[in-house]
C-alpha cells in the first residue's frame, strides 16, 4: 500500500537494469535458460500470489492450469498451425476458463476441502492428458512450438518472457496497492470483518482465481516453448508445491517477496548440487521451517534483524479526538 | 464381475481406514492433516521391508508397520500441529502438514525407491484364487476390526471418553484438568498406529509404493467427506461408495477417469449435503 | 439530505437448538439518535445486534430498513445498505497499517473494477487519493492521527476499538452498531468515545450501543431498550429506563 521510497526505487532500477541486460552478462546458454525459466515461473506465481498470498486461498493445484496452458499452446500453435501469439492468448483464456470451472464449486469450501479439491484437479488434468492420446500424444507428449523471430533465439525468447513477466508483475502490483489489495487481504485475515465492510467474499475470491488461471495459462504456453517438448510427466504435483512454497517463503501480501522467493528457489538447486538430489525434500523442509519459525515469510526475518539493531521506540500517546475534523469528515459527501 | 466388486470393496475399505484415521486426529485437534495418507504408506513400506528384506516373520512386519505409523503420527503432532495450533492463523497447519508430508514422501522415495515393490504374502495362499485372495480380505477385515475397536474404545474405555470430551469442547476438557497436549499426542499415536496397520493389511493390494501417500490422503479424504466428518460409520460407507465407484468406473470407462469420477462424487455430495451422509451440520462453507 | 428511514427489528425471535436467545423482541433505531441496548449476560443483546447486521437470520419476525425487508439479506448486503458495526473483540487486519485498515471501510464506495485497478486507470488513482484523504480526516477525528502508519497488530486495545469505529465511518453508514465499545477503556477514553458518538448522532447517524457500562449508556443515550433472558422488559428514554423498577431489580441493582 505504501508508495515507493527513494531507496526502493533505486533498488528497482538496479534490478531492472540487471534483468534487461542479462543476456549480456549471463555466463552461458544454460544460465540464460534458467533466467527464462524463472521468468516463466514468475508469470504463473505472480498471479497465484494474488490467490495465495493476498486472499489466503491455499490452492495447491495450479500445475494443472500450467499443464492446460502448455498443451493448449502445443496443440494450437503446433498441430493446428495457429500463429504462436494467437495461441498464447488462447492459452491464457483457456486457463482463465478452467480457473473459473475449478473455482466455482471449490472456493466456497473450507480450507482443507478447498486444498484437496485443487490437488484433485491437478491429478485429474494429468489423467485426462494421458488419456486423450489423439489430442495430446498421451505419454509420448508433444513438441513445444517456437515463437517467430525475433523471439526464436534464446535471448529473444528471454526478452519475450521477461516482458510478459513484467506485465503480470505490473498488474498484480496495481491490484495489491489499491482498494482491491485491501479487500483481498481482509478476506485472508478476517473474512467476517470483510463481509461486514461489504466485501462480496465469494465473488472476489473467484475473480482473483480466474486471474490466476489466465496467468497460469500464459505461463504454460511459454513454458511449453521453453522446454521444447512436454509430456504429462513434466507436470508433476510437486511443481504445484514449488509455486506455493515460493509464495509462502517470500511472504504473503507482498509482490517482491515471492519474486525473490521464485528466483532463489529456482536457482538454488541448480547452484547447490546436493540440494538438487534432495529435490522436493528440500522444499518441504524449507516450508516447514518457515511455517514454524517465521510464518510471515523470510522478509520478516529482515524486519526482526532490523528491530534488533535499531529498536523502534513506540511512543504511546493518548487518544484525543479532533471532533471538528470528525464533524467535517462526516458531512463531506463525495 | 465379482472381481470388480471385491476389488472395489477392498480399496474402499483402505480409503475408509484412512478416513477413520482422519476422524481420530480431528477429534482431538480439529485438524485435517495432509500426512494422513502417508501414515498408511509407511505401514506398507516398513512392513514390506521387514518381511521381504529383513526376512522377519510377518508378525514382526506387522509390528514394524504399527510402530512406523505410530511414530510418524507422533512426529506429525509434535512437529506440525502442536506449535502451530495456538497461532492465530488458522491454516498454518495445512502448510506444516503439507510440508511434512512432502518430506516423508521424498525420504521414502530416496530410501525405498520409486518403483512399487510387491508386498509379501502373509498367509500361504495360491495366487490364482480369485476373489478369495487375502489381498482383498485383509483390508476389508482389518478396517471393520478397526471401526469396531474404535467404537469400543470410545464407549468403554476411560481414554476413549477423554478423547470424546476433547472433541466436544477442548477448552472445557482442559479446565477439568485434562492435559490436552498429551491427549492429542496420544490420539495421533493411536491413529498413526491404526493407519500403519491399515497400510500393512492393504499392502498386497496397493504394493509398497512411496507415492501412495498423496493418493490415500486425497481418497481417504473423499471417503471422509462423503461419509461425514466425525462419523466412523460414515467413513465406512463413504469408503465403500468411493471404492465401488472407482472399480466399476474403471471397468466400464477405463482407468484414466478414476480420479475424475471420485472427485465428481465428492463434488455432488458436497453440493447436495455439505456435511456428508452422516456428518453433523458443523462444516459450514464460507 | 435527510434520511428518515429507521432500522427496525419487528417481533424477532431467534432460537439456537433448543435455546430461545430472543423471544418476540422489537427495537427501532432512528437516524440521529443514540439507542442503548442493555441487559445482563445472556439476555440476547449481541444476538439482537447480530440479527440486525445479518450474521443470523431471525427464526420469526422481520428486520426492516425503512420500507425494505432485510431479514434474509446477507451481511455484505446490509453493509451496502448503510449498516456498519464494530465487534466485541476488534477484527482488524494485523499486517496492514492503521490507515489501510480505515480505508478498507470505503470498499463499498470504491467502484473501481478488478481490471481497471490492475491496469491502473486514472480514475482508480484519483479514487484512491479521495478515499485516503477522507480516511485521514476520520482517523484524526477519532483521535488516531498519531498512529496512522503503525501496523495494526501493534495497537493497544483502546486504539483498536477506535480504529474499528473509524473503519465503520469510512463506510459512510446510516447506522453504526457498536458492540460493547467501552470494554477495557479508561475513564478518559470513555469520555472521548462519548464525544465521538455524540458527533455521529449530530450528523444523522443512528447509533446502537450495546453496553455493560450503564453509566455511560444513560449518559449519552436518547432511548434505551432493556433485555432479560431474551425478552424485552423495558424501553423508553434514558430517564424512564433508569428508574424502571423491573430494570433495577434485574440488572442495575438497588
Amino acid at each position: 500500500m505504501n508508495s515507493l521510497t527513494h531507496t526502493h526505487k533505486a533498488w528497482l532500477l538496479l534490478g531492472g537494469l540487471l534483468i534487461a541486460t542479462l543476456p549480456g552478462w549471463a555466463g552461458d546458454q544454460y544460465q540464460l535458460h534458467l533466467a527464462s525459466l524463472i521468468a516463466v515461473y514468475w508469470i504463473l506465481i505472480a498471479g497465484l500470489n494474488m490467490v495465495v498470498g493476498f486472499t489466503g486461498q491455499l490452492s495447491i493445484g495450479h500445475v494443472g492450469l500450467l499443464c492446460i496452458g502448455s498443451y493448449a499452446f502445443a496443440v494450437l500453435a503446433g498441430k493446428s498451425g495457429w500463429h504462436p501469439a494467437l495461441a498464447l492468448v488462447a492459452s491464457g483464456v483457456l486457463g482463465g476458463v478452467c480457473g473459473l470451472a475449478l473455482g466455482l464449486p471449490s472456493l466456497r469450501l473450507p480450507g482443507f476441502y478447498f486444498a484437496m479439491a485443487t490437488m484433485a484437479f491437478a491429478l485429474i488434468v494429468n489423467d485426462l492428458v494421458l488419456a486423450q492420446v489423439d489430442l495430446t500424444g498421451g505419454g509420448i507428449g508433444l513438441p513445444g512450438p517456437l515463437f517467430p523471430a525475433p523471439f526464436d533465439s534464446p535471448s529473444g525468447f528471454y526478452y519475450l518472457v521477461s516482458l510478459l513477466a513484467l506485465g503480470v508483475t505490473w498488474l498484480s502490483w496495481n491490484l495489491g496497492r489499491h482498494m482491491w489489495g485491501r479487500a483481498l487481504i481482509s478476506i485472508r485475515d478476517n473474512p467476517v470483518a470483510a463481509q461486514s465492510v461489504g466485501v462480496a467474499v465469494f465473488r472476489a475470491k473467484l475473480t482473483v482465481f480466474v486471474f490466476s488461471g489466465v496467468t497460469a495459462g500464459l505461463a504454460g504456453a511459454v513454458f511449453a516453448s521453453l522446454q521444447s517438448y512436454i509430456t504429462p510427466d513434466t507436470f508433476v504435483f510437486e511443481l504445484s508445491l514449488f509455486f506455493f512454497v515460493c509464495i509462502i517463503i517470500g511472504g504473503r501480501g507482498s509482490i517482491i517477496g515471492p519474486f525473490i522467493g521464485t528466483v532463489v528457489l529456482t536457482a538454488l538447486p541448480e547452484l547447490v548440487a546436493p540440494l538438487a538430489k534432495l529435490g522436493n525434500f528440500f522444499y518441504g523442509l524449507l516450508l516447514l521451517v518457515v511455517v514454524l519459525v517465521v510464518p510471515e515469510g523470510i522478509g520478516r526475518v529482515f524486519d526482526i534483524i532490523r528491530e534488533r539493531l535499531r529498536p523502534r521506540v513506540v511512543h504511546r500517546e493518548p487518544i484525543s479526538p479532533d471532533l471538528a475534523r470528525l464533524d467535517r469528515a462526516l458531512k463531506y459527501k463525495p | 464381475m465379482l472381481t470388480v466388486l471385491i476389488t472395489g470393496l477392498a480399496t474402499g475399505m483402505l480409503f475408509a481406514a484412512v478416513a477413520l484415521v482422519y476422524n481420530v486426529m480431528y477429534s482431538t485437534s480439529k485438524v485435517l492433516s495432509v500426512t494422513t495418507g502417508h501414515i498408511s504408506m509407511l505401514g506398507g513400506v516398513f512392513g514390506a521391508y521387514a518381511i521381504s528384506v529383513l526376512q522377519l516373520h510377518w508378525t514382526l512386519g506387522l509390528l514394524a508397520a504399527v510402530v512406523a505409523g505410530g511414530a510418524f503420527g507422533a512426529l506429525t503432532e509434535l512437529l506440525a500441529i502442536r506449535r502451530v495450533l495456538n497461532r492465530s492463523d488458522e491454516h498454518l497447519w495445512l502448510l506444516s502438514t503439507l510440508a511434512l508430508a512432502t518430506m516423508v514422501q521424498q525420504a521414502a522415495g530416496l530410501w525405498w525407491g520409486t518403483e512399487p515393490k510387491p508386498f509379501p504374502r502373509l498367509i500361504p495362499q495360491d495366487f490364482g484364487v480369485g476373489v478369495m485372495d487375502q489381498k482383498f480380505w485383509l483390508p476389508i477385515g482389518m478396517t471393520l476390526l478397526m471401526a469396531i475397536g474404535l467404537e469400543l474404545f470410545y464407549k468403554r474405555t476411560m481414554y476413549g471418553k477423554v478423547f470424546m470430551a476433547m472433541s466436544e469442547d477442548a477448552f472445557a476438557a482442559q479446565a477439568r484438568g485434562i492435559s490436552t497436549d498429551r491427549i492429542r499426542l496420544m490420539s495421533y499415536v493411536l491413529s498413526g498406529a491404526l493407519g500403519g496397520l491399515a497400510g500393512f493389511a492393504a499392502g498386497q493390494l496397493t504394493f509398497a509404493f512411496f507415492a501412495l501417500g498423496l493418493t490415500l490422503t486425497l481418497n481417504g479424504f473423499i471417503a471422509l467427506a462423503v461419509g461425514g466428518l466425525g462419523s466412523n460409520v460414515g467413513a465406512i460407507l463413504g469408503g465403500a461408495a468411493l471404492g465401488l465407484l472407482n472399480a466399476y468406473a474403471s471397468y466400464w470407462f477405463g482407468g484414466e477417469y478414476q480420479q475424475t469420477i471420485a472427485v465428481g462424487l465428492l463434488m455432488i455430495v458436497l453440493l447436495v449435503k455439505p456435511e456428508g451422509l452422516l456428518g453433523d451440520r458443523q462444516v459450514r462453507p464460507v | 439530505m435527510t434520511n428518515t428511514a429507521q432500522l427496525q427489528a419487528v417481533s424477532v425471535s431467534r432460537a439456537f437448538g433448543g435455546i430461545k436467545a430472543l423471544d418476540d423482541v422489537s427495537l427501532e433505531l432512528r437516524p440521529g439518535e443514540v439507542h442503548g441496548l442493555i441487559g445482563p449476560n445472556g439476555s440476547g443483546k449481541t444476538t439482537l445486534l447480530n440479527l440486525l447486521c445479518g450474521f443470523y437470520q431471525p427464526s420469526s419476525g422481520v428486520i426492516h430498513l425503512g420500507e425494505q425487508d432485510l431479514s434474509q439479506a446477507s451481511v455484505q448486503m446490509r453493509a451496502v445498505n448503510g449498516i456498519a458495526r464494530t465487534f466485541q473483540k476488534p477484527r482488524l487486519m494485523p499486517m496492514l497499517s492503521v490507515l489501510d485498515n480505515c480505508m478498507l471501510g470505503a470498499w463499498i464506495h470504491a467502484d473501481a473494477g478488478f481490471m481497471s485497478t490492475a491496469l491502473a486507470l486514472p480514475h482508480v488513482g484519483a479514487q484512491e487519493l479521495d478515499i485516503q484523504a477522507r480516511a485521514i480526516e476520520l482517523l484524526h477525528g477519532v483521535g488516531l492521527g498519531h498512529v496512522m502508519q503503525r501496523q495494526a497488530s501493534l495497537l493497544d486495545h483502546a486504539e483498536q476499538r477506535f480504529l474499528e469505529i473509524a473503519r465503520g465511518l469510512a463506510m459512510q453508514p446510516r447506522f453504526m452498531l457498536l458492540d460493547e465499545p467501552a470494554g477495557g477503556l479508561t475513564h478518559q477514553e470513555i469520555d472521548h468515545l462519548a464525544d465521538v458518538v455524540r458527533t455521529l448522532r449530530d450528523n444523522g447517524i443512528g447509533v446502537l450501543l450495546v453496553e455493560h457500562h450503564t453509566d455511560f449508556v444513560f449518559r449519552i443515550c436518547d432511548r434505551v431498550t432493556t433485555l432479560n433472558t431474551g425478552k424485552m422488559i423495558c424501553h423508553g428514554t434514558s430517564e424512564q429506563v433508569r428508574n424502571d423498577p423491573e430494570v433495577i431489580r434485574v440488572y442495575l441493582g438497588a
